[in-house]
This record gives C-alpha cells, structure tokens and sequence, in this order.
C-alpha cells in the first residue's frame, strides 16, 4: 500500500512538472493567404525560429486569399482571432481604427523607437499604419502596378511596342482599338482592360489625375470636381459594350489571360509580382523577352501626374494576445522579415527596406525601375473605415455606366449620395 | 424497504423518445435558435462588427433605416423577382418532369439520378460552370446565335440587367428541378393505381387522367413543392455573389442574402444586418405558417 501511495505521489509530481513545463509553450497562431512559394520559405523561417526559441511553437495557417478577409474578421469578431496575420492593407486599416491590433515591439525586434524602424525602410512605407504616431504593422510587400505589354500582339496589329505604347488613357483607348479582334459584338483579344473591382487602387488614381477627390479633405463632403468623376465615368462608359466595346467586366481577368500568351490579351495591369506568376505559368514567354512593362498612364489634360495607388500587405499583432505571445509574434515577423531579398527571388514581393532597394541585385531585375518610377509618382492606396463600401459603390457607378447604359450624370449623382450617407452618418 | 419506481411502457417510450431527440434539440438550440434570437436582440442596437465597445441600443433605429433606404428597397425588389421568376418555372417545369417520369415504364431511376444530380453539386461548383457558359465567347451565346443562324452576337448574358437576371433564374431552375421532380414523382406514386385504372376503364385518356385524376390528388404536394421553392429561393445567395464577384453588375442582382453580406461582413454593421435577416425571417415564416395552413385544408386521403 506504502509503494502504490509513492508511486501515485510520484506520478502526481511528475505530470505537474510536465504540465508547468507544457504552460511555458508558447504557441503562435499565425494566419496568411495562400502562395506555395511564400510557405516554402516562411516554413523554413518558422523552423529556424523555433530553434532559436524552443518554447515557442507556431502554427502557421494557410487561407484561400479570397476568403481570408472574412475568415479573420469572423474570428476577431468572436475574439478568437490569430496572434499574427496579414491582410490587404484596406481591410486591416479597420483592425487598426478598433484598436484590434497591437502597437509594434519595437524593443522585441531590436528598434529603439518608431524613427529608428522607419529609418530602415522606404519613405511613406508606414504611413497606412501609424495612427497616434505608433506603428502598427511590418510590411510583408509594398505592391503597385504598371502596364505589361505583349510586344508580339503589337507588332502582330502594325505597332512598335517600343515607340507606340500608351502614355496616355487617350492613347490606350486608341491603341486598344488598332489592338482588338471582334466576332461581332464578341471580343476575341483585348488591347488592354481594367482590374475592375479595385477601383480605389486603379481608378480614383484615374480621377486625381484630373485634380478629383473621393471626399473633401475633412472628411465631410463626397465627391470633389464633378468634371473629373465624369470625364472618368464617360471614358469607362465609351470603354464599355455601349461605346467602342473595348473590354468590360464580365471577360476573364486580363492578368490572368495575359500570361497564356494566346493572343487574346495585349496588355494588363499587374504589380512586380505577375513576373513570378509568368514564371511558373509560362516559362517559355517569361524568358522571349516578348514582353516588356510600361508606367501607368494618365489623361492628355491631367492637373496632376498620378500613378496607380501602392498597396500593401502588413504583417499584424492580434491586441487580445497575451503579452508573451505579442512579443514572440514581432519577433517571428521581424524575423521572416529579415531576409528581403529572399521574398524577392522567390515570391516576387517587395519589402521595402532600404538596404535591398538600395542594391544592385534589385536594381537588376526585368523594369523594377519602372514600378519603382511609378511608386515615386503615386501614394497609398485611399484608406478610410468605410473604404470597401465606397470601393463597391464606384463600382456600382461603372458598371451603371458601362453595362446598364446609365449616364454620367446619373451615375455620379448616385455615387455621391451614397458616399455622402455614409459620411453623414459617421 | 425501498419502492422503485415503477414506469409505464408509454412513459418508458417516451423516455427513449426525449434520449433520442436531445441531441438533435441541442444542435438546434446552438446553431439555430441560439443565432436567431441573437440576431433579434442585436437588430435593436448599433455594432461594428470589429469594435470592442458594447453595442448602443438604438431601438428600431435599424429598422426605420432600412424602411427609407433605397438600397434595401433595391434588395427588396431583387428577390421579389428572382424568386417569382424562378419558382414560377421550377413548379411547372419539375412537375412535367415528374410526369414525364412515371409515364416512362423503364429508367425511372436513372431519370431521376439525373435530375437530381445538379442538387447534389455545390452552389459555387454549379455557379462556376454557368460562368463559363455565360462568358461572351461561352455556349451560351454559341448557342443562341447557332439557333437564331447569326454571327457574333452578344446576348450579355452578365451584363444586361434582365439577361443577368435571368441567368440566375437558370442557374436556380437547373440546380433544383430535379430536387422538386424527386418530390413530385413521390407524390404520383403516392396515388393509388386503383383510381388510375378506374379512369381507364371509365374511357379516360392519359391527359384527362392526368388532369382529372393526378393533378387534383397532387395539391398537397404542389403546395409543399411551392412553398419550399420560395423558401429556397428567398435565401438565394452563392449564384448572385458568385456572379458579381466575376465582374457581373450588383445592381440587378442585389438580393436580400447578398446586402445582408455585405452590411455585416464588408461593412461591419452587424446590427444593421441583423434587422435584414429579422425581416427576411419573418417573411419566410408568414410563408411556412401559410404552407402549414393551406396543407392542413388541402389534405387527401385515400379510403
């Protein structure tokens, strides 16, 4: 009885030990989208990092990016959200705004202050980000986009790639013309179309460049220079299957297309990215030479010379997490973060720190001189709490005007009241 | 000397009864009840869905809201069409299938497997397929302009307003008329062949036994049939979300489901959209008690 009452003390001891041993883990949860070249290298990382911190565990969850947005407001909203993640900027600005976020470490990843972290990296990188002068992400890519040009599509319709691409949305619609091959009313090959949900990245861009504004820079008015906006819905309109038919929303994606190389796509409008994707995709096009990038156009009568918004996914720290659990979250961010040259090579992502733009390696890729000529020409992309409601309502009016017929007029009157509801309601 | 307590063989059956139903009362209580009076109570106030503040009871402010807003009207007006336009031909279309079927002596089965197929895929699945045979250069078009002998015509299939409602109706009508023809041919065969072969004799041909016999025996069914259809077609969602996601216009399609998306998910504004789901809610419950109602007068039975 004495030997059963030991071995059960003994017993007791022992799974204490284990389970204050089991508390010390730290696990972190860490949600992303998906990209099979990006989870190559982050699971190395992970890897490394917990070598070099054996208590700490982490989880790294893949979601389909189009989900991504909805599965982590879900679980923030049920307080169950992920010690780490990363979302489009527009959608994490929401997370800052509600204070759902964590200000950066900057001790825990070596930083002595917000200057200090900010001195390492691109000028304007952390302006989406800063609120109350904290910092409240790390960037896992700065992203904008630029033209990409089917030389053997223009040489095919008469065109020098090299002299006669389009520097202007006049041009583009011109040459777009020369560019398309109808059945009819059908579209067999776009000269070029537009990404048609991210108006806020590729559209107001359009407007700004004919000196319009989305809201007044209080905050208080929708829509600034009515000219603008309608100069912008006329020429989507004349775009558009009731005007010169030269693409509209319901065709496949031109980015998508344009890879192929199937002489259905001229021209499309992608980020440093679309390289790597090119790469995989179509080997062979990748390495012709076939294909060349340009800056993002603007209007013959532009006030302001505006590229299309950069946007950016932020690595974030849930608010709710334990302390402990934040800390090791920055530091694991800091850490995959540490290695931008890799994310370059293998993932085609831009993290803006000063040491790899500065080096020759960069410079050497295909036309970084041109997305980095077209970052110095545009600004971050239009952030705002209600940033995807006023997205989806520009939408509303360019499909109004390009699909259903609608007049500028009407459309913008449309859009404005909505905006203009919404900000009074704030 | 203890007394046991001694229990009827009814009150033992219903004991087994209650084991038997508890878990599924408790699902329900979690993932059915739990959520709509969740959703009641937040109607009454404003919430962003992100925030961590507790939510500002605002009475029926949501309500009022929606009641002026021409964004909901539009929704409103949306479903109200996509769902007469398509239960309307799901009803008549999966009744003739069904008759079509029991008139067939051979392949019933195999008639109905095939029917019933689409309802067995995913709404995204079927949406995907239809996306591809709507696209401008997809059979949809091939198709119409090969029928009507022209070339190059594009019937903006996601583009036109009335095109792209009916495009959804097809989608719906597709994916469920088999599901409907299912319940029909079980409601034909649920009629006795004694009054089929009493009609015969009496001189009937197929169609007056048919629309003399069949069709009136048929009622409850037809009337469970509509209804269901209108239930499933007020709830409406992954077609019209699927479709706008691919470049389609919002517009024509803004159903109830999808503004209810948007207003919680996009726009954080659970609160808001709590007060949608309530009033769609309360629709589909007038329809079901509607259906309760009508099927009890309707009832037949066969001595």
């Amino acid at each position: 009885m004495k030997r059963l009452s030991c071995l059960l003390v003994l017993a007791l001891v022992m799974s204490l030990s284990l389970g204050a041993h089991a508390a010390k883990v730290i696990e972190i949860t860490y949600w992303t989208h998906t990209d099979d070249n990006r989870t190559t290298i982050e699971n190395k990382y992970i890897a490394e990092f917990e070598k070099m911190y054996p208590d700490v565990k982490v989880k790294r969850v893949v979601n389909e990016a189009s989900k991504m947005g909805d599965l982590v407001l879900t679980a923030f909203s049920a307080n169950r959200g992920p010690d780490l993640f990363n979302l489009p900027i527009e959608q994490e600005y929401g997370y800052i705004m509600q204070n759902r976020v964590s200000p950066v470490d900057y001790a825990a990843i070596g930083y002595k202050n917000a200057d200090a972290l900010k001195a390492d990296y691109m000028k304007g990188t952390f302006e989406a980000v800063t609120k109350g002068g904290k910092i409240y992400g790390l960037p896992l890519e700065l992203t904008n986009w630029c033209i990409y040009i089917n030389k053997k599509i223009f040489r095919s319709a008469g065109l020098d790639p090299e002299k006669d691409y389009p520097r202007t949305w006049e041009q583009m619609a011109d040459i777009s013309e020369k560019l398309v091959i109808r059945n009819g009313d059908i579209i067999m090959r776009r000269g070029f179309d537009f990404r048609y949900p991210y108006y806020l990245v590729s559209l107001l861009p359009m407007v700004e460049q004919l000196g319009g504004q989305l809201i007044s820079d209080d905050g208080k008015k929708a829509i600034v220079n009515d000219q603008a906006w309608l100069k912008v819905l006329k020429f989507m309109k004349e775009w558009g299957p009731h005007g010169r038919n030269l693409g509209s929303p319901t065709y496949p994606a031109p980015r998508k297309i344009w890879n192929k190389d199937n002489n259905d796509m001229a021209m499309c409008l992608s980020g440093f990215y679309q390289q790597g994707r090119l790469r995989i995709d179509n080997p062979a096009f990748f390495d012709s030479k076939e294909w060349m990038v340009v800056p993002f156009p603007k209007f013959k009568d532009a006030v302001k010379d505006v590229a299309c918004s950069y946007y950016g996914h932020f690595l974030m720290v849930n608010a709710q997490s334990s302390k402990d659990k934040q800390e090791m979250a920055w530091k694991l961010a800091q850490y995959m973060l540490s290695h931008p040259m890799e994310y370059l090579e293998v993932v085609n992502i831009i993290i803006p720190r000063k040491d790899m733009l500065s080096s020759k390696e960069f410079k050497a890729n295909p036309y970084m001189d041109v997305f980095m000529g077209d970052m110095d020409r545009g600004h971050s992309v239009f952030l705002h709490e209600n940033g995807y409601q006023f997205e989806r309502f520009i939408g509303d009016a360019v499909q109004a005007v390009m699909l259903s017929n609608v007049s500028e007029q009407q459309a913008l009157a449309t859009l404005r009241q909505r905006i203009q509801e919404v900000l009074d309601e704030q | 000397m203890p007394r046991t307590k001694r229990f009827s063989m009814e009150q033992k059956k219903a004991r087994w009864g209650w084991i038997f139903v508890t878990p599924s009362l408790v699902f329900f209580a979690v993932f059915s009840f739990y959520p709509i009076f969740n959703a009641f109570y937040l109607s009454f106030f404003r919430k962003n869905l992100l925030s961590l503040k507790p939510p500002a009871f605002i009475g029926f402010g949501n309500y009022t809201y929606l009641f002026s807003s021409p964004l909901f009207k539009e929704s409103v007006v949306n479903t109200a069409i996509f769902t007469f336009g398509t239960f309307v031909p799901l009803l008549v279309l999966s009744l003739i299938l069904a008759a079509f079927i029991m008139s067939r002596k051979r392949f019933q089965k195999f008639y109905q497997m095939v029917l019933y197929s689409p309802a067995a895929l995913s709404s995204v699945v079927a949406a995907m397929i239809w996306l591809l045979i709507f696209d401008p250069r997809g059979l949809a078009n091939q198709g119409l302009n090969l029928l009507f002998s022209t070339s190059g015509v594009n019937y903006h299939w996601l583009s036109n307003d009335t095109m792209l409602r009916l495009s959804t109706i097809i989608v719906y009508v597709w994916k469920y008329v088999g599901y409907f023809t299912v319940i029909f041919v079980a409601g034909i065969g649920a009629i006795p062949n004694t009054l089929h072969e009493a009609a015969l004799i009496d001189g009937a041909d197929r169609w007056q036994d048919f629309w003399h016999i069949t069709f009136p025996l048929l009622k409850p069914t037809t009337l469970l049939v509509s209804v269901m259809a209108m239930i499933q077609c007020l709830k409406t969602f992954s077609t019209q979300y699927l479709f706008t996601t691919a470049g389609a216009p919002r517009q024509p399609i803004n159903v109830l489901t999808l503004n209810i998306y948007y207003t919680a998910i996009k726009d954080h504004s659970i609160g808001r959209a709590s007060a949608m789901s309530v009033l769609l809610f309360l629709v589909m419950l007038v329809f079901t008690w509607l259906q309760l109602r009508l099927s009890r007068t309707e009832e037949v039975t066969y001595m």
